[in-house]
């Protein structure tokens, strides 16, 4: 074989070969779930193509056969005005390195095949919009023609490899610098089609406890990097329940099924296109101390693992990390929003949504400042304040550094909030300033009032798993 | 007294928010009695205030902030250096995630899977994050270089960072990531004056 894979059920190479991405998806493909057809160009490709500078023989031939491949799949020509095949072109290596290497969109969106899917979609805006994001992912210009798109892109994915970003974080995280990646060109399935497509993320187990509740995010009428970068502001999932119940009830069988088949936790990225679900990733496990623990502990309870599997699942880190004060869940607590720990710890306080009302109101007692987002402009409200919540911007946003940096518990992506003048709205609820809330900067949770906080050490879970450590021995 | 100062220290609280007056000279890089004679001239005219307590300090009025816009704006046009700020910028944008992951890194470290407050008493991975930072910095350079030649005034962000990497490598591990004067804030800054020299919103 050329290094190029079908994504499909019969192929069998690991992960180190075809990257961790086309290897989740070839699962979800056996699991019978939806994924946009496809294929891969391998690992040992990158290698040859960053040691030679150019792409290695055959290469060429062995991606002409599988477009060919993908077009009789979707009945679609690749760069045709008359029903166009448009792929994503997307990197994966065999550690996951998130957002760290190129992704390209909509390509194949020449000036024919745009017209051509105006036509056919009668929508020349969505089009438009598509090919706009695709233009926009090189710096340099892109040339009117399909397959010479497709070849630029890969050899862009290829490239990234070696961004410094790149090279910084494979050092952060002790990944070998000599692995490459893969890269997975599939059918574009389009969030941004119509009012009744978007993208999201499905967590199989809330993230912030590990109970088996489905948690996530979801963006109507947008494409996944919207999703993924933090660019715009996420609903929570469930507003899926209301507005697309076929997906939300094909979301929920299918995290149930690939939880059954990783006999783990996991997550998905997905994509609707006219209320249609398609998955574009998957991983397992992910969850981090308490919240591994207890899901660790239900599965093992579920007798879906054995204890001595959900005891050797746990790290030192996870242990650690159960050690951390949190917010004490219970039924009670009224949360008022949700978003992503960025500086652990809790934080109580009265509500100032300016940073000169942050340092005003803190002569009378903590404060917890909310913003849409920090500029230093908010550094004095950011030193007043015990604990900041910001809106937009992800965990290694300035916001969240200037927090860590202070020592401050802190929430970035709060999802749903929204600052106005003198209160703060999530959803149809309006928090006045000097309303007392509770964060906790690791489970990302906004709570109304004072609740109690825990440390690891009365946590049953905790309690549960350690015995059973003891036991094995 | 300098021709423009007034510009210069008005603009400087434009980036650097709230901040009593070495701090102030230190961003602006003029010294101390002449930023005090312009902040209190500039309170006079309105657009600058003070306030007090603990975290109080120098800072915009909000007359201050459209008067700066204004002027910041006039500047760039008529220097014609539109053009070099934005190319500049965008080099700025391709660094930013790193600089904002290696601080992330400095912060919290992944031990297991796990993100964990970094304790720093691994000095190999100190050591580690400290050798990618310098690469970074010196990849800064050229956005540095580029924006002083557009724009004197952005000069001093290259010696601000210098001196914050210096003041790490001494030993005073706070100013990589903690301090008011730490890189990251430096960074943040001339983050802050890209987007309103350019007039961008955040």
């Amino acid at each position: 074989m050329s290094g190029v894979h079908p994504l499909s059920a019969d192929v069998t190479e690991t992960a180190e070969v075809l990257g961790g991405k086309a290897h989740g998806l070839i699962a979800l493909r056996r699991l019978g779930l939806p994924v946009p057809p496809g294929f891969v160009i391998d690992t040992g490709a990158c290698r040859a193509y960053l040691r030679d500078g150019r792409l290695p023989d055959g290469l060429d031939a062995g991606i002409a056969a599988a477009v060919r491949a993908l077009e009789a799949a979707t009945r679609r020509r690749f760069g045709a005005a008359e029903r166009p095949l448009v792929v994503s072109v997307r990197s994966g290596a065999a550690v996951s390195m998130p957002g760290m290497m190129d992704t390209v969109l909509n390509l194949g969106l020449t000036t024919a095949a745009a017209a051509g899917l105006a036509a056919e979609t009668g929508d020349p805006a969505f089009v438009l919009d598509s090919r706009r994001r695709f233009l926009s992912s090189f710096a340099e210009a892109v040339p009117d023609d399909a397959t010479a798109q497709l070849r630029m892109a890969v050899e862009a994915v290829f490239s990234s490899w070696h961004t410094p970003r790149a090279t910084t974080y494979r050092d952060l995280h002790g990944i070998p610098h000599d692995r490459g990646t893969a890269v997975v060109v599939q059918a574009m399935v389009f969030g941004n089609r119509d009012h009744r497509s978007g993208s999201g993320v499905a967590f199989s187990h809330d993230p912030s406890t590990g109970a088996k509740t489905p948690f996530g995010e979801v963006l109507f009428g947008r494409q996944g990097e919207d999703v993924v970068s933090g660019r715009a502001v996420t609903g929570p999932l469930p507003e899926l329940a209301e507005r697309e119940p076929a997906v939300w009830n094909g979301l929920l069988a299918a995290l149930e099924r690939i939880g059954r088949h990783y006999r783990d936790a996991c997550h998905v990225e997905f994509t609707f296109e006219s209320g249609r679900l398609w998955f574009l990733q998957v991983r397992s496990g992910g969850l981090t101390g308490r919240a591994a623990i207890r899901a660790a502990v239900d599965l093992a309870d579920a007798q879906i693992i054995s204890r001595r599997t959900a005891v050797r699942r746990i790290s030192p880190g996870d242990l650690r990390g159960a050690r951390v004060p949190r917010i004490h869940l219970d039924a009670g607590l009224d949360v008022l929003a949700r978003g992503r720990g960025a500086s652990p710890g809790v934080a109580t306080g009265r509500i100032a949504v300016t940073a000169d009302q942050a340092a005003r109101m803190v002569t009378d007692g903590p404060v917890v400042l909310v913003r849409p987002y920090t500029s230093p402009l908010d550094m004095h409200g950011l030193a007043a304040a015990a604990g900041i919540v910001t809106v937009r911007g992800g965990p290694t946003s300035h916001a969240a550094v200037v927090a860590r940096g202070m020592g401050k518990p802190a929430v970035v992506e709060a999802a749903g909030v929204v600052v106005d003048a003198g209160c703060v709205r999530a959803g149809d609820r309006v928090f006045p300033e000097g309303t007392l809330v509770t964060i906790d900067g690791t489970g990302g949770e906004v709570v109304l009032g004072a609740p109690g906080t825990t440390t690891g050490a009365t946590d049953p879970h905790l309690r549960r798993l350690l015995d059973w450590g003891c036991q094995a021995d | 007294m300098t021709d423009g100062a007034d510009l210069l220290v008005l603009h400087t609280l434009r980036c650097i928010g709230f901040a009593e007056l070495p701090r102030v000279a230190d961003a602006s890089g003029l010294p101390e009695p002449e930023v005090e004679s312009q902040l209190i001239d500039l309170a006079v005219a309105g657009l600058v205030t003070r306030i007090s307590g603990p975290f109080g300090g120098w800072g915009l009025a909000a007359a201050g902030r459209a008067e700066d816009a204004r002027r910041i704006a006039h500047e760039i046009d008529a220097t014609g250096s539109r053009g070099a700020v934005t190319k500049a910028y965008q080099g700025f944008m391709v660094l930013n995630p790193e600089l904002l992951d290696l601080c992330t890194a400095w912060h919290l470290r992944v031990v297991d899977g796990v993100a964990a407050p970094n304790d720093h008493h691994d000095h190999a991975y100190d050591a580690r994050v400290l050798d990618r930072f310098a690469d970074l910095d010196r990849r800064a350079d050229a956005v540095c270089t580029a924006l002083s030649a557009a724009l004197p005034r952005f000069g001093r962000y290259r010696v601000r960072l210098t001196a914050a990497l210096g003041r790490v490598r001494s030993g005073a591990l706070e100013h990589l990531a903690d301090s008011t004067v730490s890189y990251h804030n430096v960074w943040f800054q001339l983050h802050e004056d890209l987007l309103a020299t350019l007039g961008i919103p955040r």
